[in-house]
């Protein structure tokens, strides 16, 4: 396969590329579902192809194929050589690419317990182990929804600037739907996911089955125990899974140069960030955000993306300042400066664009006690369902799914749905306290036509809002 | 490759298969993205993939096969089967469609103008030129050409094939960063094909659009655009799927032949629709496909099914396997008889709203949900528009959304882009009362 990559990219230049780049990739895993106690059925995942990407004239084109012979690879090569020049006629500049210093290299993430080596029946045992958990919780939860997924992806990225990079990295993820109905009332935990990368050692350590129970209990107390939240100016502590939504959405992706810069203007949009804003505050002093890549084990895990740069930790929040952008290699050219790694694609068909791995709130030097201890009046919103952003990333919201009213220091009862619909300047401006304890929740980001849907963590530390509007 | 699928199948049952499924296809797809007034990449797929379902003693167990020599696929069949084996039975599975059927072709979905278009940059100029001259200052957007081949064959006597070509493109226009208008176009063939209608409109609602002022919270009557009504029955297209109600992701659960629209409300899914971007010949196990009404008369009349649920549910499949889930192939809300200046006429103080994103559910089963308008909107009073706004949000419920349509515009608009992604025929929708929100710090 080494060769044929290799060749790729030799063929490329031959046919006049400026650059060029090629990148096989295989995908091989199963997936597990289970629908209302009924295994549904398992999939076994085996994709493999090539993608080989260029810039002609200025111009860029893609172009991939599954069948891998020379003769189909070289047809593809002509390919995406044709489309760049084609493109390089409608261009008001040509593209250019940031230099980078490039690595051979290979690397892989090892699993303690190998998923390969455990039969369907085994991996469904996980997800047995939820429906005993609901089943046995005294909850009515007749719609259950529920999926194991793991795989492995081989890739091999090779570029004419002396890139050599493979890598074995696999996956392995559990998700649930929950749908528990109590006195008439229909209340839902949808689409929680616990996942890595690595072996089936960190499911079992982190046993999502007792998680689900949680949620079940939660949203039993919610039907039950349930009041209004507050409304109007109030304090809100937010956990880290509504803070790694809230810097996913507003801090990650209006950090994307590619969005800055418009590419991505008729799908997910642009961005209320400008490249003149580096150096603006944007949020508290306390405020700082991280996007790390290299996080061991982490869903969103590389060390080095998918241009065959390496990665490392950015800062695009620091003290409440903007500091870095995300970039791929087109991007850094445009800042006069260097990738920072940011480039994904999610498998050998798609091209490699602008993205996050994994954002977090960095921690402050509070407790949880001491977040919750001076708040008079306001909700402590432990997790979210409807949530959504404008696509210049500036008016978010967050629902609570479960959350608790905090009245003079104290947690007290739950509330149902509390409603928090804020700018983003506005978000990260109120922030006044930031917890010591961070935590990560896997998700699927997505971005890129077609769609390109990437494994990333969100998450951090707890955050104390000040001052903020509630809605019911 | 229907000699591949005979393979397939032949070594399926050697092995000891019960229902088996092999869905081969071939597929060539471009595409040309375009930001800024210029083209920033152009791409080419080629696919030539065997998808396989199979079924031993009512154990489902389904791959792809990427590589179709001899070999492999045996090996892969020899490891399925084992796999099978050892799970347990999926209980409420009844079965695949018992073949043979009749085949019909279907007019306008396949152009072998299409397949040898060399070069469609063209029309992507006429679309940034067309968004340019209504006003804009900065187009975006994307162009596909597709050309698939499907093979289809069962071990329950069903050899199938289908060929179909499409052209689309979806057209965003900026007059500036806050000033945008959106337009599409997704046609099956070439003659069809209006690029230039798509850069149009994306134009003149960017130009409107110009100084929007601050939204403000609270029921209003809302005119949706048909592309931001498409994005509510895209999602909705899937919560018909009865694999969703089931798994508890619709706001139908449990309302079949209850009122779920206000009267005159009829819902279809049509698979066999000339010139729509999801029209097939067959579903994934070789049934026509056909028109089904979902909601008549504002009431609940099925889910979509395929064969196994149909039996589950002593009913007739819709042909909309998907063999684990039925999917909604091209959704079609039925027309009404206002001009669109009519239904603007019926607005005293309300708002238009021409494109929607980033739809998300609080809760799928009780429908309670919020989108973003995006590109224009615009306050209407007294049926005129009287300035754009920006800002808001549309926070409601899905069957509240359905019962409170207060009028239907008489001329259908296909839509399909990347914010749509099951095809949907809609006119411009009136709803009443729909719920406003917009940030408060």
């Amino acid at each position: 396969m080494h060769e044929l990559v290799e060749f790729a990219v030799e063929k490329a230049l031959e046919f006049g590329a400026k650059y060029a780049e090629a990148r096989f990739e295989e995908h091989s895993g199963v997936n597990i579902v289970m629908k209302n106690g009924n295994p549904e059925g398992l999939g076994m995942r085996a994709d493999r192809g090539i993608g080989i990407r260029v810039l002609v004239n200025g111009g860029m084109g893609f172009a991939s194929t599954n069948v891998l012979t020379k003769e189909s690879v070289s047809e593809v090569v002509k390919k995406a050589v044709k489309l760049a020049k084609a493109a390089s006629k409608v261009r008001n500049r040509p593209i250019e690419f940031s230099e980078e210093r490039f690595h051979e290299v290979y690397y892989e993430v090892r699993m303690k317990k190998d998923f390969r080596d455990y039969s369907g029946e085994e991996k469904m045992e996980y997800l047995k182990l939820i429906e005993e958990e609901v089943l046995n919780s005294g909850g009515n939860v007749p719609m259950r929804f529920l999926s194991y997924q793991d795989w492995i992806a081989r890739k091999y990225f090779v570029n004419n600037e002396g890139a050599k990079v493979e890598s074995v990295i696999p996956r392995v993820s559990i998700t649930y739907n929950l749908v528990v109905f109590e006195e008439g009332q229909v209340e839902q935990a949808p689409f929680v996911q616990t996942a890595f990368t690595g072996g089936l050692e960190l499911i079992e350590k982190a046993e999502p089955w007792k998680r689900a129970l949680n949620d079940v209990k939660a949203l039993q107390r919610l039907i039950k125990e349930g009041k209004k939240p507050p409304e109007g100016k109030v304090d809100v502590v937010i956990s880290p899974e509504v803070a790694g939504i809230a810097v996913h959405e507003s801090v990650g992706h209006p950090y994307e140069a590619d969005r800055i810069f418009g590419r991505e203007a008729a799908q997910a949009g642009e961005s209320f960030v400008k490249p003149d804003m580096l150096g603006k505050r944007i949020g508290s002093e306390v405020v700082t955000v991280i996007e790390d890549p290299t996080i061991p084990n982490s869903w969103g895990f590389y060390l080095y993306d998918d241009e065959g740069v390496k990665a490392r930790p950015r800062y695009l929040i620091k003290d409440g300042i903007i500091t870095e952008f995300l970039m791929n290699r087109e991007y850094a050219y445009y800042l006069d400066t260097h990738s920072n790694a940011s480039a994904r694609a999610i498998n050998y068909d798609r091209e490699p664009i602008v993205r996050m791995a994994n954002t977090y709130l960095a921690p402050g030097d509070y407790s949880f006690e001491e977040l919750i201890e001076d708040v008079k009046l306001g909700v402590y919103m432990v997790s979210f369902n409807e949530w959504n952003i404008d696509d210049r990333r500036y008016q978010q919201r967050y629902i609570g799914r479960e959350a608790y009213l905090i009245e003079n220091g104290e947690i007290k009862h739950p509330v149902r749905r509390p409603i928090l619909e804020i700018t983003t300047k506005g978000l990260w401006s109120s922030v006044d306290a930031v917890g010591k304890e961070v935590e990560f929740y896997p998700g699927t980001c997505g971005k890129g036509e077609p769609g390109q849907g990437v494994p990333v963590w969100m998450g951090g530390a707890s955050a104390r809002l000040r001052d903020v509007v509630l809605r019911r | 490759m229907f000699d591949i699928n005979e393979l397939i199948l032949k070594k399926a049952k050697e092995i000891g298969f019960g229902d088996f499924v092999v869905l081969s296809y071939e597929t060539q797809r471009r595409q040309v993205r375009f930001a800024n007034n210029e083209i920033t990449v152009a791409k080419n797929w080629h696919y030539q993939k065997s998808v396989i379902f199979a079924e031993y003693e009512k154990r489902l167990v389904s791959t792809e096969l990427t590589t179709l020599d001899e070999k492999t696929i045996e090996e892969t069949l020899k490891m399925l089967f084992k796999t099978a084996k050892a799970m347990e039975p999926k209980k409420d599975y009844y079965g695949i469609a018992e073949g043979p059927f009749e085949y019909r072709d279907i007019p306008e979905t396949f152009d072998r103008k299409i397949v040898e278009l060399d070069e469609p940059n063209e029309y992507v100029e006429i679309a940034i030129n067309s968004a340019l001259e209504e006003g804009a200052k900065r187009v975006a957007g994307v162009l596909y050409t597709d050309y698939n081949k499907l093979y289809l064959t069962t071990s329950n006597n069903v050899e199938a094939f289908d060929e179909g070509t499409g052209i689309e493109i979806s057209v965003r226009a900026f007059v500036d960063d806050v000033a945008s208008g959106h337009g599409t176009n997704s046609v099956r063939v070439l003659k069809r094909f209006d690029p230039e209608s798509a850069g149009r409109k994306a134009g003149e609602i960017a130009k409107l659009a110009i100084n929007p002022e601050e939204g403000e919270a609270g029921k209003y009557d809302v005119i949706f655009d048909p592309l931001a009504f498409a994005n509510l029955l895209s999602y909705m297209s899937f919560m018909t799927s009865a694999f969703a109600v089931e798994a508890g992701f619709s706001f139908l659960v449990g309302k079949l032949e209850q009122k779920v629209a206000s009267e005159g409300i009829v819902l279809k899914d049509v698979g066999n629709m000339p010139n729509a971007y999801g029209t097939r010949k067959f579903d994934d196990e070789g049934v026509p496909t056909q028109e089904t009404t979902i909601i008549e008369n504002g009431v609940l009349k099925t889910y979509l099914l395929n064969t196994s649920l149909a039996k589950k549910y002593n009913t007739k499949t819709t042909a909309n396997a998907g063999l684990t889930m039925p999917r909604a192939w091209n959704i079609y809300l039925e027309a009404g008889d206002y001009s669109k200046e009519e239904l603007f006429s019926e607005v005293k103080r309300g708002i238009y709203i021409t494109n929607v994103w980033y739809t998300r559910f609080q809760n799928y089963v009780a429908g309670d949900f919020s989108t973003i308008p995006r590109d224009g909107a615009f306050l209407i009073e007294n049926g005129e528009i009287v300035k754009p706004i920006r800002n808001i949000r549309v926070s409601d419920n899905f069957q509240r959304i359905l019962e409170s349509i207060a009028a239907l515009g008489k001329e259908l608009y296909h839509i399909h882009w990347w914010e749509v992604r099951t095809p949907v025929f809609t006119p411009y929708v009136l709803v009443k009362d729909v719920g406003i929100t917009k940030a408060t710090k």
